[in-house]
C-alpha cells in the first residue's frame, strides 16, 4: 500500500497548490481554530509559569491569620467589627501550638523611602526576626535583625534587592542610612531579587524594619497579620490546631463562629483555577466553533473537487482503482488542506508567541503544538470523509461520460 | 484458447417504468489473440457491450468467464482488479490526466497493482517507448499532438500486460492521420499476440479487423470472420 499511498500524497499536493487561493480560503477555519487552541496555551503556560514563581514566593506551608478572608464575598461591616490581631497571639500560639515551626507578626503601610537625592514611595514591613522563614526570598548580603533589635526597636532595616538597586547601584548598601519618612534607618541586609508577583506588583521594592521600632514610630494599631509557618506534610493539621488556638485565644464558645481568617495559598490557587478554566473554556469555544466552521468550509470544497473530478475518478476506476483507493485519495486531499492549514495556523501562533513573551513570559507548548495538528487532520477526515465516500461510490460508466 | 465467454447475458435499465434491454441475450467467445471490432448504430448496445466486456458493469443475468473467472458475481473490489491485471483501456477521449506527466500517467495503473516505483518507472517508460513516444515522457497531455496523447493512451493500456486490449472508437477525436497511425499501433499489437476488441461504426476501421460482430437492439446480428 505504500506506493498508493505516495501517489495520493503527491496528488494531494498538487492539487492542494493548484489551486492555492481556494484551498487557504477554504482553511481559514481550520487556521482560526489552531490558532486559537495554541495562543490559549501560550496564554496558560505563561500563567503557569509566573503563577508558580508566585507561589512559591508566598511559601504552600505558610499560614495567614487575619481578620479577613481571601476571596470572600464577607459584607465589609462584618470584617471591620473582628477583633484585630495582636502581636501578644505570637507567643501564645508557640507555647500552644506544636506545629507552629514560626510565627511572624506583619504590619505594613506606605512609606516614602529616600537616599541622598533618591526618593521612592513603597510598602514598608514591621515585624519579627522570625520573619524570614515565612518568605521563601534570602538574604543577598548582611544579615536580618535579632530579637533583641526587634525589642529594643533599633533603627535597622533590610531592603529589597529592587531598593537597593535604585539607590545604591553598584556600591555596597550594608551600614548606609537611608530615610524612611525623614527617620534615618541603618541598612544591614538586601533581600535576593524576586520579579514580580503574578506579574503586576514586585516585592523587591520593599523595606523590612523590627516591629518594635515600626510600632514606636508609625502606628500601635493597624492592620497586622500573623504568619505562621507549618510543617509541608501537616499543613491541614496545623491549620486545625492554629485555629483551635485561635479560638482559645479569643476565649470562643463552641457555638460561636470564628472571628478571624486563616488563609493559604490554596486560595490562590483555586482562584487561579478558575481564572484559568475561564480562559481555557472561552480558548475551548472559539476553537470548537472555528474548526466546526472549518470543517464544513473543508466538507463543501471536497464536495466540489469530487464534482469537479468526476471523469478523473472514472478513468482511475477504469484502470483498476477500487473504492478504497479512491477513497483514500480524496480523504487524503482533505487531510492534507488541514494539515497546511494547522501549520499555517501554528506558523502565526508563534510568531504571535514571540509578541506575547514581550509583555508577558510565555512560550508556545510543545505538545499543544503537536496536538493542535493532530486535530486539524481529525478534522479533515472528519469533514472529508462523506465527499470522499462520494466519490469511491461513483459509477465508473457515468462518470467516464460526464463532462 | 478461449478468452472470454458470455453467456446468455442480458442488461435491463429501467428508464422512467419502462424496461430497456440493453443487451437481450447475447452470447459471445472471444480466444486469445483476436482482433474483434464491435459495431452497431447508437441504442444498439454496443457500450453496454462494451462495458460488459471491460468489466466496468456486471450483466442482470447471465454467465461471464474471463480466463474462467466468474466476472458475473464479482463485487466492486474485484471487478477493479480484473480490469487492473487483465484489461487495458483505450478511450475516445484518451481520458489522459491533464496534470500528469506522461510517464506519470502511464504509472497509474502500476500504482494500483501496488508495484514499487523504480520497477513502475522502468515499465512505464518502456511501454511509452513502444508506442514511440520515448522522448515525450515528461510533457504533459496539453504539450501533446492528438494522436500522441492517444498513444499515451494505449501504453497505459499497455503496461500491465494486460489480457485485452479494449479501444472504444480509438481514431474517433483524431485526424485521419493520427488515426492511421493509431490503427497501425493497433495492428501491430495484434501481430505480436495481443488480443484487441475494438468498438467503432466506421467501415475501414472494422476492416482492420479480423472478425466484425454486429449489434442491433441488443442483439448480435451478425458475427462475421474474415480472411
Amino acid at each position: 500500500m505504500g506506493s498508493l499511498f505516495f501517489e495520493n500524497l503527491k496528488i494531494s499536493l498538487s492539487a492542494v497548490f493548484a489551486n492555492k487561493t481556494r484551498s487557504i480560503l477554504t482553511a481559514l477555519g481550520i487556521v482560526i481554530g489552531v490558532l486559537s487552541v495554541t495562543l490559549m496555551g501560550t496564554l496558560i503556560s505563561g500563567l503557569d509559569r509566573s503563577f508558580e514563581s508566585s507561589m512559591s514566593w508566598l511559601g504552600k506551608d505558610i499560614l495567614y491569620v487575619s481578620r479577613y478572608e481571601w476571596f470572600s464575598d464577607m459584607e465589609w461591616w462584618e470584617v471591620r467589627n473582628r477583633p484585630r490581631m495582636r502581636t501578644e497571639y505570637v507567643d501564645k500560639i508557640k507555647e500552644k501550638s506544636k506545629y507552629a515551626l514560626a510565627v511572624s507578626p506583619v504590619m505594613q503601610r506606605g512609606a516614602s523611602l529616600s537616599y541622598e537625592d533618591k526618593e521612592t514611595i513603597t510598602e514598608i514591613f514591621g515585624t519579627n526576626e522570625e520573619y524570614m522563614e515565612t518568605i521563601s526570598t534570602d538574604i543577598e548580603r548582611g544579615r536580618f535583625f535579632t530579637a533583641s533589635e526587634d525589642k529594643v526597636g533599633a533603627r535597622v532595616t533590610i531592603i529589597g534587592g529592587g531598593i537597593k538597586d535604585a539607590f545604591f547601584g553598584d556600591e555596597d548598601a550594608i551600614g548606609k542610612y537611608i530615610k524612611i519618612d525623614n527617620l534615618k534607618f541603618r541598612v544591614i541586609g538586601v533581600l535576593e531579587k524576586q520579579g514580580k508577583f503574578l506579574g503586576l506588583f514586585s516585592v523587591d521594592k520593599q523595606a523590612v524594619l523590627p516591629l518594635g521600632a515600626y510600632k514606636r514610630i508609625f502606628s500601635k494599631r493597624g492592620w497586622m497579620r500573623l504568619s505562621v509557618k507549618v510543617p509541608e506534610n501537616k499543613i491541614d493539621e496545623g491549620l486545625d490546631e492554629i485555629s483551635g488556638v485561635m479560638r482559645q485565644i479569643r476565649g470562643l464558645r463552641p457555638s460561636e463562629k470564628s472571628d478571624f481568617a486563616i488563609n493559604q495559598t490554596k486560595a490562590f490557587e483555586s482562584q487561579y483555577n478558575r481564572l484559568k478554566i475561564a480562559i481555557g473554556g472561552t480558548g475551548f469555544f472559539i476553537t470548537l466553533l472555528s474548526l466546526v466552521v472549518g470543517g464544513i468550509g473543508i466538507m463543501n470544497i471536497m464536495f466540489v473537487t469530487v464534482k469537479e473530478r468526476t471523469r478523473e475518478i472514472g478513468v482511475r476506476k477504469a484502470i483498476g482503482a477500487t473504492n478504497g483507493m479512491i477513497l483514500s485519495q480524496f480523504l487524503m486531499e482533505a487531510v492534507t488542506i488541514c494539515f497546511f492549514a494547522g501549520l499555517l495556523g501554528l506558523s502565526l501562533a508563534y510568531v504571535s508567541s514571540i509578541f506575547i513573551n514581550k509583555i508577558f513570559p510565555s512560550t508556545l507548548p510543545l505538545g499543544l503544538s503537536i496536538f493542535s495538528i493532530l486535530i486539524s487532520m481529525v478534522v479533515g477526515i472528519v469533514s472529508g470523509f462523506i465527499p470522499a465516500y462520494k466519490a469511491s461510490k461513483l459509477d465508473p460508466i457515468d462518470s467516464l461520460r460526464y463532462e | 484458447m478461449e478468452l472470454i465467454n458470455l453467456s446468455d447475458i442480458y442488461k435491463i435499465y429501467n428508464v422512467g417504468g419502462e424496461e430497456v434491454r440493453a443487451l437481450d441475450g447475447v452470447d459471445l467467445t472471444i480466444n486469445n489473440n483476436e482482433y474483434l471490432a464491435i459495431m452497431g448504430p447508437s441504442g444498439s448496445g454496443k457500450s453496454t457491450m462494451m462495458n460488459m466486456i471491460g468489466c466496468l458493469d456486471t450483466p442482470t443475468s447471465g454467465i461471464y468467464h474471463f480466463e474462467g473467472e466468474e466476472v458475473h458475481i464479482m463485487d466492486d473490489a474485484q471487478l477493479a482488479s480484473i480490469r487492473n491485471r487483465k484489461i487495458g483501456f483505450v478511450f475516445q477521449t484518451f481520458n489522459l490526466l491533464p496534470k500528469a506527466t506522461a510517464l506519470h500517467n502511464v504509472e497509474i495503473p502500476l500504482v494500483y497493482a501496488n508495484i514499487r516505483k523504480e520497477k513502475r518507472i522502468d515499465m512505464a517508460s518502456k511501454a511509452l517507448k513502444d508506442v514511440g513516444l520515448g522522448d515525450r515522457m515528461h510533457h504533459k497531455p496539453n504539450e501533446l499532438s492528438g494522436g500522441q496523447r492517444q498513444r499515451v493512451a494505449i501504453a497505459r493500456a499497455l503496461v500491465n500486460n494486460p489480457s485485452i486490449i479494449l479501444a472504444d472508437e480509438p481514431t474517433g477525436n483524431l485526424d485521419s492521420k493520427s488515426g492511421h497511425e493509431i490503427m497501425e499501433i493497433l495492428d501491430n499489437l495484434h501481430s505480436k499476440g495481443n488480443t484487441i476488441i475494438l468498438v467503432t461504426h466506421e467501415d475501414d476501421i472494422a476492416k482492420r479487423a479480423k472478425r466484425t460482430i454486429r449489434l442491433f437492439d441488443g442483439k448480435i446480428i451478425e458475427d462475421e470472420i474474415s480472411k
